[in-house]
């Protein structure tokens, strides 16, 4: 189960993910990564709120940035908590997207 | 759309002879069964995590070897890590690579001629048909690699079957290899299958040396 909202901050377009990012949830999040890209020229995703990430969660996070990349919209991975710190930092997202463990605004 | 175990048995068949090369035979069943997994993902029938493999749908896909595949996980839910399924399907290694090379001919991108060498040794070839698919898989493989783009998760897929079936060089050269291998080892990390797969190769190396050393 996944819940996304979004919101705007000091130009920023904040994508809030909480809950699991799997299989079920996978396009789910993709559409909406990709539906913030194509609004806002600057796209933060908040992972505070995220409890697990699978594989088919972490294509979507990956596709959303390559989205923003193709659009030339700034994408920032923000705030992951430890486990899931820890699935990113062992697939090595870090070397193709930026993350960070504070939101920008 | 190809799957990305026929892409990869086709980017192994030389356009020039129609022989299949492999430079590491037992790596290859290796990325095969990584391929498998892949096409697997990619349908939404399995997920993974930094460890486990699970069927997140059981309805088949249509593809015989994936279905085939799939069913075998049903029927075996003591197996549960990604390491575990690829050894357990390492064992069907010719039957991955059999049933691509009969699909990619079925559907008419490969022909199969046999002939003999010196009248006794049966010969197998696979000359293709349709260069296109080949062109095709070999251009998304050069993009991934050599821009600095973030490529689509199939092509990440690819690069990371081709690099452990030790195919890459005959797609990029030797110096385009050398200036982008940092850029093949960021990609052929980013999935939790070819991590796995890469372990499973290391194993068996190590293996393979450690039996080399008692010999000697």
């Amino acid at each position: 189960m996944i819940q996304l909202a979004q919101e705007t901050r000091e130009g920023w377009c904040v994508v809030a993910v909480r809950g699991r990012a799997d299989s079920e949830a996978a396009d789910e999040l993709e559409n909406a990564l990709r539906a913030a890209v194509e609004q806002n020229p600057r796209v933060a995703v908040n992972l505070w709120s995220l409890s697990y990430i699978s594989s088919a969660g972490l294509r979507a996070v990956l596709q959303g940035a390559r989205a923003a990349e193709a659009k030339g919209v700034e994408f920032l991975v923000c705030s992951p908590n430890n486990s899931v710190k820890k699935v990113f930092d062992m697939s090595g997202l870090h070397h193709v997207m930026k993350i960070q463990e504070r939101l920008p605004c | 759309m190809l799957t990305m175990l026929e892409e990869v048995v086709l980017l192994a068949v030389d356009e020039r002879t129609g022989s299949l090369r492999s430079t590491r035979e037992f790596g290859t069943a290796y990325a095969l069964v990584g391929a498998v997994f892949f096409d697997l993902a990619l349908a939404r029938k399995i997920d993974t995590d930094t460890e486990t493999i699970h069927i997140v749908d059981h309805t088949p896909t249509g593809n015989s070897t994936l279905d085939r595949v799939l069913a075998q996980m049903s029927q075996r839910p003591d197996l549960k890590t990604v390491r575990d399924w690829i050894e357990e399907l390492f064992l069907e290694r010719a039957d991955l690579e059999g049933e691509a090379l009969a699909s990619l001919i079925a559907s008419g991108v490969l022909r199969h001629e046999k002939s003999k060498l010196l009248w006794i040794i049966d010969v197998e070839r696979f000359p293709l048909v349709d260069n296109q698919p080949h062109e095709y898989v070999k251009t998304r493989l050069a993009h991934a690699i050599l821009s600095d783009e973030i490529p689509d998760t199939r092509d990440i897929m690819l690069v990371s079957v081709a690099e452990a079936c030790g195919l890459l060089g005959y797609i990029l050269s030797d110096a385009e290899l050398k200036r982008r291998k940092e850029r093949i080892g960021v990609l052929t990390n980013l999935e939790t299958i070819s991590r796995k797969v890469r372990e499973a190769i290391l194993g068996l190396d190590q293996s393979a040396r450690a039996a080399t050393t008692r010999v000697m």
